[in-house]
């Protein structure tokens, strides 16, 4: 489903160069949960960033469903954010005026969607995420865990063919962050692929595949421990 | 149509959250509207053309035909004697031709009431189709000899017997018998070019006219511009006048094509030519033939003092728009992440544009109703600062569709610049901040 062959990414500034990336090769299949993990500064958000289409890469290719993403127009990366891929950000990133509801509709506006189908996908996702009562809710009469779960909600509404999930769980308490993964895999069960960056060995030890990333690069699959590398 | 009522929903709770840079904003940009809009308003009533389809088809001839030899100032008079109109008056080369001038005098309907003060435009027979005036009873006199006949404007009649439809009624004027022969319809040619002698062009209407020649039977010197060049007696304008060398007279001619335009100068230079040979013409010739369209620039008659305001007023209206955009920069920058969270949910930025129209739109409607009310306010004051500009304040269709042209055109300005930032900012990075 995603392909990524020899990828680099160097951000630049005047005095020096910086290899975020090195020659990233990987592939990640239909189905699959996937956990992307390693230290801070080594890379994973800028590889979620370019898998979700929202930076661009300077070498390498990436092809999603079979079709390079490199070259896209604005308007062509815009519909591949809209139509295949689903957002989770750590801090929601729900728009603290909207309602719940009309959060959940932003990017099913986007699609064009008519009013019927709308309503029918925003509540199959209120559904899903168990806060179909809350809908007419501000988010900031919400919880950390029930935001996070509307900022799910949003994210699978427009039946995505992946979810990028950037460290969901890392503002949120043990339990918030149980009942989120719980809802993660849930949805992977239901068949959505789903890529998510996190610090915690623990989530990434629940998910199916393990990926790491190191200074850039990708590393053998042994699951870091922030914990272990501490102490080393 | 619901996805744009949608996005004006969006404008408005974008406004809801920080309404008072936002009031800013509409207050600078309506105050630099409003004085431009004051401004622009004179600068448009006072140079626009009354007579658009026949200005550059009436023409006002001069002749430099004085009893005397210029040494320094050999300027053309900007009005012509009695014997002059006449000179010029024997050629069929106009379809139409008017002298006139203007002068004061009082009207009553009996001896025993008080008088009314009248200006009275004394003119000949084609002044009324040559400007288009229109009549609403009576006719017009059939031809150009003395009679002691007045045409009223409606007020004048309205003032005078409580009604318009008075022809045939007796009136003194200057206690002089006149019968009423026409009423005119509501009429203001403004500017009112055939007049831009001393700047009498921003002036209203006269009140009455009279036939030429009943004019100069009844000794009515003008009022604004007159010159004379002889010792003769114009107390006696009756006899006198029609032979002397009183220059008072205005005079103009229409001239349909460009092949009569020229035989018209060929004319005026034969003229002159013939006179010379009399001896009648001792100055170097100097024939004008203005053009309407050009008569108020060719007299200096620009008003100097609009086009100064304009200046200045264009120079705020920048500032003012400057301005507005810093602080409509400060505010799109403070919604950046809600445009790179629509970015990133898969909005394109053509999409975005779509959401700036919306508050384009927004802020046009608040621009244009604060616009038009300081632009009302400072048409009141402009009207107490400059009393002679007063009957050039007024609002058109036309007009009003331009302002509301410039008004959207700033909102869209003040909004564009902003927006793209907004639009064009680093997705990755707004998200994870």
């Amino acid at each position: 489903m995603i392909t990524l062959t020899n990828l680099s990414k160097i951000f630049r500034t005047e005095l020096i160069e910086t290899h975020a990336l090195r020659d990233i090769s990987l592939q990640i299949n239909e189905g699959e949960f996937a956990a992307l993990t390693g230290p801070s500064g080594s890379g994973k958000s800028t590889l979620l960033n370019i898998l979700g289409t929202l930076e661009q890469f300077d070498d390498g290719d990436y092809q999603l469903d079979g079709k390079s993403v490199k070259g896209l127009s604005d308007a062509a990366l815009s519909k591949l954010r809209n139509e295949k891929i689903g957002f989770i950000f750590q801090s929601f990133n729900l728009i603290k005026d909207f309602s719940i509801y009309d959060n959940i509709e932003l990017p099913l506006r986007y699609r064009g969607l008519k009013p019927a189908q709308r309503k029918q996908r925003i509540e199959q996702a209120l559904e899903l995420v168990g806060l179909h009562a809350r809908r007419s809710y501000l988010p900031s009469q919400l919880s950390g865990g029930q935001q996070q779960r509307v900022a799910i909600a949003r994210a699978i509404a427009g039946q995505p063919r992946i979810l990028l999930a950037d460290e969901p769980t890392g503002n949120l308490d043990s339990l918030m962050a149980r009942q989120v993964m719980e809802l993660l895999e849930q949805i992977n069960q239901q068949g959505c692929t789903i890529l998510m960056v996190t610090h915690d060995p623990d989530q990434a030890r629940r998910a199916g595949r393990h990926i790491q990333i190191i200074d850039g690069q990708l590393s053998d699959a042994v699951l870091y421990d922030p914990l272990a590398a501490q102490s080393a | 149509m619901e996805q744009f009522i949608y996005y004006l929903k969006v404008s408005l709770i974008s406004i809801r959250r920080a309404p008072l840079p936002y009031a800013l904003t509409i207050f600078i940009l309506s105050v630099g509207l409003g004085v431009f809009f004051a401004n622009a308003t004179f600068y448009y009533q006072l140079n626009s053309d009354p007579l658009p389809e026949k200005s550059d088809k009436l023409f006002f001839p001069m002749l430099n035909l004085v009893p005397y030899e210029c040494s320094t100032d050999c300027r053309t008079p900007r009005v012509l004697s009695y014997s002059n109109v006449e000179k010029l008056s024997q050629t069929d080369i106009p379809s139409q031709a008017a002298a006139m001038y203007s002068a004061d005098g009082y009207l009553r309907q009996r001896a025993d009431q008080t008088p009314l003060p009248v200006s009275i435009r004394i003119t000949q027979r084609d002044f009324f189709a040559m400007f288009d005036v229109p009549v609403l009873h009576g006719s017009i006199w059939p031809d150009n000899s003395a009679r002691p006949e007045v045409i009223l404007t409606k007020a004048t009649a309205q003032k005078l017997f409580g009604k318009s439809d008075v022809v045939g009624e007796k009136l003194l004027l200057d206690d002089r018998n006149v019968t009423v022969s026409a009423v005119l319809d509501d009429w203001q040619m403004l500017p009112r070019l055939y007049d831009a002698n001393n700047r009498n062009h921003l002036s209203e209407a006269d009140d009455i006219y009279l036939p030429l020649e009943t004019g100069y039977d009844m000794n009515y010197l003008s009022n604004s511009q007159s010159q004379t060049f002889d010792d003769t007696d114009y107390r006696q304008l009756s006899t006198q006048g029609r032979t002397g060398a009183l220059h008072q007279l205005q005079y103009w001619v229409k001239l349909d094509t460009p092949a009569q335009q020229q035989a018209y100068r060929q004319f005026m230079t034969n003229l002159v030519q013939d006179e010379k040979a009399a001896g009648r013409h001792p100055s170097p010739p100097n024939n004008q033939l203005v053009a309407m369209r050009d008569i108020v620039s060719y007299f200096g008659g620009d008003s100097s003092d609009i086009k100064a305001f304009a200046l200045v007023t264009l120079l705020f209206l920048l500032v003012c728009l400057f301005n507005a955009s810093h602080l409509s920069l400060n505010r799109y920058l403070s919604n950046q992440y809600e445009f790179s969270l629509r970015r990133a949910l898969g909005a394109s930025r053509s999409q975005l544009q779509l959401q700036m129209l919306a508050d384009v739109l927004i802020m046009a409607l608040f621009t244009i109703t604060g616009a038009l009310l300081t632009g009302y306010g400072g048409i009141k004051l402009m009207n107490n600062l400059l009393p002679a500009n007063r009957l050039f304040s007024d609002w058109d269709l036309t007009l009003l569709l331009g302002l509301l042209t410039v008004a959207v055109i700033c909102s869209y300005l003040v909004t564009l610049y902003p927006s793209l930032r907004a639009s064009f900012g680093s997705l990755n990075q707004q998200l994870k901040e």
